[in-house]
C-alpha cells in the first residue's frame, strides 16, 4: 500500500531522512506496532526508548526491511518507499547493527563484513587480499585491535559488535540503526562505542539508538521517541525532558509501586555453595565460575547480578545439574553434599529452574498449554496407566489460576500466548513439581511491563510461601525490588554481597565491573 | 496433549490434512477403477485390495516406526537394510537350530521358528541400541549414524548369510529359502500382516496420545534442550525411539521373508526406508520433530501404495519400475499442498528469478518424459509442450503479480 500524497510533510527545506507514518505490523495473536509514525531528520541522532515488547525492534526491522508492515508508509529522504527485504534496504543506504548479532561464526571477520557482497578481483575471483585490506582500515578507524583474519565467533561481543558496525560502514551508509548496542558490552568498550558513534555523527550519518539505559540516552540523544505497548507516545527534544518523565512514558505508570517493603521471614539454610569452580577449558580464562560461595535461606530471595557472560547462568545451571558435573567444590542440599548429573536428579531434590530464554530452552511449541504446564508431573495425571485428558486439566488447573495465565482455554496453543503468560506457563510446570528451591534465570527478560509487576508479585508470594528463591536479572531495578540480598558476579568470580538496604545501583555496577 | 491432537478432537477425528489425504485415496481408487482398461478393481475386486493390503501393511508396520522416530526429532535410514538383516537373523536361526528340515524344505517346527522370530526382533533391539549410543554418547548426528549401518547392516546380513551357510549347508549361499509352514500360513493370510500392522498401529497411536513416554517423545522433538531441562531423560527416549524403530523394521522382515519364502539379503527391503519416510512426511510429520500422528503415517502408507497399484494397473509394467518416481512425486506434492498457503501469504513465488526459468523446461521435460514413457511419444510431446505453456503463465502472471505490488 503506497499512498504518496505528501501530507504532513514537514515544511523544511530538506525532507526527514526517515519518515514513518501509521504503521502496524501484526504477527499471530499479537499487535507488535499500531499507526505508529516516526520523523528522522538528517544528521541527527534519535533515540527510540521503550520497555521490552514496546516494539522498538519491530519498527527498526521494518525500517531495514527485515519485516514488511501491514499497513502505513516509508518515506526515505521524502521519497515513498518499500524495502522488499534487507539488501534493498541497505542499497538505500540504511544499515542495523541487531541486538542479536547477525554475524557468520564459522567466517574470519573480513568475509562477514564484505558477506553477499564479495569484493571480486580479475578473473571473477574473491579477492580476500583487498578485502582484508579494506577490513583493517575500517576495523582501526572504530579502534578494533582484531584482524580481518580472525574467526568471528572467537571474539568478544564488543568487539562482534565493531565488526557489525564496519559491515555497516562499508556499506556506506546513511541512516545506521543501533539496536541497544550496549547491552552486553563493559564500561571501556561502551565508551569507545561512543567514541563509534560521535565519529560516525561528524560524518553527517542519521543514527537512530535503540536502548532503554537513561544515561546513555540523555548524554547522546537529540530527540527522544518514547514507544508503549506498540504505540507512539510522543517524541520530545532531550533538552525539553527528564529521565525520569521519560521512564514514566515508558511504564506508563509509576514504577516505585513494586516495592514490596514487608520483610519475609527468612526460614532454615536450604542450600550451601562452598567454593564452587567450574572449569572452561577451551577458553583463554579457563573458568566459567571460580571460588563462588553462597547460602540460600528458605523464604528468601537471593539475586545474582552481573554483566553478560560474568557466570549467571552457569552458576544456576550448575546447581540444577544442566552441565556435565566436571566442577569443584561443594554444593549442599538440606545439609547434603549433592553432585547432580542431570536436571532430573536435580528435580528429585526439589530444586526447580526457569531458564533463560524462553524459546529456545522452555517452550514447546508442538504441546499445548496444559502439555507445556503437565510436562514435568505428567505422571501424576495417569489413570490406569494411560494420561488422562481430565486428570490432566485438573492437574494444570491449580497452576494455571495461582499463576494467574490468562489462555483462551488448557488446549490453545502456547505459542499464541503472550511473552509473560508462557513465563508463568513455565513458572507454573515448575510448581507443580512442588519446589523447595526455585532457580530463575533472567525471567521477566522479553516481557511487557503490566506482566513484569504481575509476575514480581508472585514471586514474592511464592517466597513469602517459604520457597527460597535465586533471581538472576539483566535489569539491576528487579533485583533491587525483589531481592532479600544481593550477590555480584564478574567474569566468574564472586565479587560483592550486599544486603537489600545497603544495595545501589551504582555499588552493583561496581562490583560487576570487578 | 499434542496441539494437533487437541484440534482433532472435536467432531472430526482427523486433521484436515488427514481429511483431505483420505479423499485423495478414494479419488485415486475411483480414477484406477475407470481408467483402467482391464478394469480389474470391478472384475477382481478382492484380489486388488488383497494386493494393496498387504503391501499396505507391510511398509506401514516399519513406516509407524519411522513416524516415531521421526516425532522424536531423530531420522532413521537404516530400516530398509534392517529389513535384510532381520530376515537373515531368522533364517540363520532356524538353519543352525534345525538344518535338516531347512535343507530338506521341510517343517521346523513352531517352538524353532518362534525362537527365531524372537531372535530377530531382538536383532532388532541391538541395532537400535547400537543407534541411540552411536548418536548420544558418540555425538553422531542420526543421519550420519544411521546412514552407516543403512551401508552395513545390509553387508553384514549378507556376510552372515554367506557364512552361515558355508558352514551349515554343502554350498555358500546368498540367500536362504524358508519353506516352513508357519511362514507359508502367513504368505497366504493377508489378513496376519493386515491385522499385525492394526494392532501395532492402535499401540503406537496409545504410546504417542496417551503415555507420558508419548508426550516426552513429542518433547523432545520439539526442543531437546528444553526438554533436557524439563527433567526428562531424552537420551531414554531417544533409546526408545530408535529401537521402535528398528524393531518394527525386524518385524517388517519376518513378513518379507514369509512373503517371498527366502531370506535374500542382497535385495530385500532394498531402499524401503525412503519409502517408510516418505509415508509418514506424507502423512504430516514433520522432519524437524515434534509434529506426527497414527492415523497421517497410516494414511499416508495407503495413499502410496494405492497410487504406486493404480499406475502399475494403468500403465501395466512392473510397478517397481515407477515406484520410485511415484514416492519422489507423491512427497514433493503432499508437502507443498501443506506449504502453499504460507507460500501466498509471504508473498513468495513459485518460479522466483533465473531460478525459476531454469525450473520451467525442467518441470516440462520431466513430465513429457514420463508421459512419453508410459503412453507414446506423441503424448509425451503433447503433455511436455502443455507443461512448458502452463509453467510459462504462471511464471507471468506471478511477475504481474510482483510489479503490481
Amino acid at each position: 500500500m503506497i499512498r504518496a500524497d505528501g501530507a504532513g510533510q514537514t515544511g523544511a527545506d530538506t525532507p526527514a531522512a526517515v519518515t514513518m507514518r501509521g504503521i502496524t505490523k501484526r504477527f499471530p495473536g499479537v499487535v507488535a506496532l499500531e499507526h505508529v509514525t516516526l520523523e528522522v531528520e538528517r544528521g541527527e541522532l534519535h533515540a527510540i526508548c521503550g520497555e521490552n515488547g514496546a516494539g522498538k525492534s519491530t519498527l527498526m526491522k521494518i525500517l531495514s526491511g527485515v519485516y514488511q508492515p501491514d499497513e502505513g508508509t516509508l518515506e526515505i529522504d521524502g521519497l515513498p518507499t518499500r524495502f522488499a527485504n534487507t539488501r534493498a534496504a541497505e542499497r538505500a543506504g540504511i544499515a542495523i547493527i541487531h541486538q542479536e548479532l547477525a554475524l557468520v561464526e564459522d567466517l574470519p571477520v573480513a568475509a562477514n563484513v564484505f558477506l553477499g557482497r564479495e569484493r571480486r578481483g580479475r578473473l571473477g575471483l574473491v579477492d580476500d587480499a583487498g578485502m582484508a585490506a579494506e577490513c583493517r582500515a575500517l576495523l582501526e578507524s572504530l579502534e578494533c585491535q582484531v584482524t580481518p583474519q580472525t574467526r568471528t565467533g572467537s571474539l568478544r561481543v564488543g568487539d562482534q559488535q565493531l565488526v557489525e558496525i564496519a559491515k555497516a560502514l562499508s556499506l556506506d551508509a546513511r541512516i545506521v540503526v543501533m539496536d541497544e548496542p550496549t547491552s552486553a558490552l563493559t564500561e571501556a568498550e561502551s565508551a569507545r562505542l561512543e567514541r563509534t558513534i560521535a565519529r560516525l555523527r561528524s560524518r553527517g550519518t542519521t543514527i537512530l539508538y535503540i536502548s532503554h539505559k537513561m544515561d546513555e540516552v540523555f548524554r547522546l540523544a537529540d530527540r527522544i521517541t518514547v514507544l508503549r505497548d506498540g504505540r507512539h507516545v510522543r517524541t520530545v527534544r532531550r533538552a525539553d525532558t527528564t529521565p525520569q518523565e521519560v521512564t514514566g512514558w515508558m511504564v506508563g505508570r509509576d514504577i516505585a509501586g513494586h516495592a514490596f517493603h514487608e520483610p519475609r521471614r527468612r526460614g532454615p539454610k536450604l542450600l550451601e555453595i562452598r567454593n564452587l569452580s567450574l572449569p572452561w577449558p577451551e577458553h583463554p580464562r579457563g573458568y566459567r565460575l571460580q571460588d563462588v560461595s553462597l547460602d540460600l535461606h528458605a523464604g528468601e530471595i537471593l539475586g545474582v547480578a552481573g554483566l553478560m557472560g560474568a557466570g549467571r547462568t552457569e552458576l544456576l545451571e550448575t546447581i540444577f545439574g544442566a552441565v556435565e558435573p566436571t566442577w569443584t567444590g561443594t554444593i549442599l542440599v538440606a545439609g547434603k553434599p549433592v553432585r547432580f548429573a542431570h536436571p532430573r536428579e536435580a528435580c528429585a531434590a526439589r530444586i526447580a529452574m526457569v531458564t533463560e530464554d524462553r524459546k529456545r530452552l522452555g517452550l514447546f511449541p508442538d504441546l499445548d498449554v496444559a502439555g507445556n504446564v503437565s510436562l514435568c508431573s505428567l505422571a501424576e495425571a495417569l489413570q490406569g496407566g494411560l494420561v488422562s485428558r481430565a486428570r490432566e486439566e485438573a492437574l494444570v488447573a491449580g497452576p494455571l489460576r495461582d499463576t494467574g495465565v490468562k489462555t483462551p482455554g488448557p488446549h490453545a496453543s502456547i505459542m499464541g500466548l503472550s511473552g509473560g503468560n508462557q513465563q508463568k506457563c513455565i513458572i507454573g510446570r515448575w510448581l507443580l513439581t512442588k519446589p523447595e528451591i526455585l532457580l530463575l534465570d533472567d525471567p521477566t527478560r522479553g516481557i511487557d511491563v503490566g506482566a513484569k509487576a504481575e509476575l514480581y508479585t508472585l514471586i514474592d508470594r511464592l517466597c513469602r510461601a517459604g520457597l527460597g528463591v535465586i533471581l538472576t536479572s539483566s535489569e539491576l531495578p528487579e533485583l533491587l525490588t525483589l531481592a532479600d540480598r544481593i550477590v555480584v558476579l564478574a567474569e566468574g568470580r564472586l565479587t560483592a554481597e550486599f544486603a537489600r538496604g545497603d544495595a545501589t545501583e551504582a555499588k552493583i555496577m561496581a562490583a560487576a565491573m570487578g | 496433549m499434542p496441539q494437533l491432537d487437541a484440534s482433532s478432537r472435536g467432531s472430526f477425528l482427523l486433521k484436515p490434512s488427514e481429511w483431505a489425504l483420505v479423499l485423495a485415496i478414494v479419488a485415486a481408487v475411483a480414477l484406477t477403477a475407470v481408467i483402467d482398461a482391464n478394469h480389474s478393481y470391478a472384475f477382481r475386486p478382492l484380489e486388488s485390495l488383497r494386493d494393496i493390503a498387504r503391501n499396505t501393511a507391510l511398509l506401514g508396520i516399519f513406516a509407524l516406526g519411522a513416524t516415531v522416530v521421526i516425532i522424536a526429532g531423530g531420522i532413521d535410514l537404516s530400516a530398509g537394510s534392517m529389513i535384510a538383516l532381520s530376515g537373515t537373523v531368522c533364517a540363520t536361526t532356524m538353519l543352525a537350530l534345525s538344518p535338516q528340515a531347512m535343507l530338506g524344505f521341510k517343517p521346523v517346527g513352531p517352538a524353532v521358528v518362534a525362537v527365531a522370530m524372537a531372535a530377530s526382533l531382538l536383532a532388532g533391539f541391538l541395532v537400535g541400541t547400537l543407534h541411540t549410543w552411536l548418536i548420544t554418547a558418540i555425538r553422531l548426528p542420526p543421519f550420519i549414524a544411521t546412514l552407516a549401518t543403512l551401508v552395513g547392516l545390509r553387508s553384514l546380513a549378507r556376510a552372515l548369510c554367506e557364512s552361515s551357510t558355508a558352514a551349515l549347508t554343502p554350498t555358500k549361499s546368498a540367500l536362504i529359502n524358508v519353506a516352513d509352514p508357519v511362514f507359508k500360513t502367513i504368505r497366504d493370510n493377508v489378513w496376519i500382516p493386515v491385522a499385525v500392522f492394526g494392532v501395532l498401529a492402535f499401540i503406537t497411536w496409545l504410546i504417542l496420545t496417551r503415555t507420558v513416554l508419548g508426550r516426552h517423545l513429542h518433547a523432545l522433538g520439539g526442543n531437546e534442550q528444553a526438554a533436557r531441562l524439563a527433567g526428562i531423560r531424552t537420551d531414554n527416549v531417544k533409546w526408545f525411539a530408535y529401537c521402535f524403530g528398528a524393531m518394527t523394521a525386524a518385524l517388517a522382515g519376518l513378513f518379507y521373508v514369509a512373503n517371498e519364502s527366502v531370506a535374500a539379503p542382497v535385495n530385500q527391503g532394498r531402499g524401503h526406508e525412503l519409502n517408510a519416510i516418505a509415508a509418514a512426511v506424507v502423512g504430516g510429520c514433520s522432519l524437524t520433530g515434534g509434529v506426527g500422528t497414527v492415523p497421517g503415517t497410516v494414511l499416508g502408507t495407503i495413499f502410496l501404495r494405492v497410487v504406486i497399484d493404480a499406475v502399475s494397473k494403468i500403465i501395466k509394467t512392473g510397478a517397481d519400475v515407477y515406484e520410485g518416481l511415484i514416492v519422489g512425486i507423491v512427497v514433493v506434492i503432499a508437502v507443498t499442498f501443506s506449504q502453499l498457503g504460507q507460500m501466498g501469504r509471504q508473498g513468495r513465488r513459485l518460479l522466483p528469478g533465473p531460478l525459476g526459468l531454469c525450473a520451467i523446461p525442467t518441470l516440462a521435460l520431466l513430465c513429457g518424459g514420463i508421459v512419453a514413457m508410459t503412453t507414446g511419444p506423441r503424448t509425451g510431446l503433447a503433455a511436455g509442450l502443455a507443461a512448458l505453456v502452463l509453467l510459462a503463465l504462471v511464471r507471468a502472471w506471478e511477475n504481474r503479480a510482483a510489479r503490481a505490488a
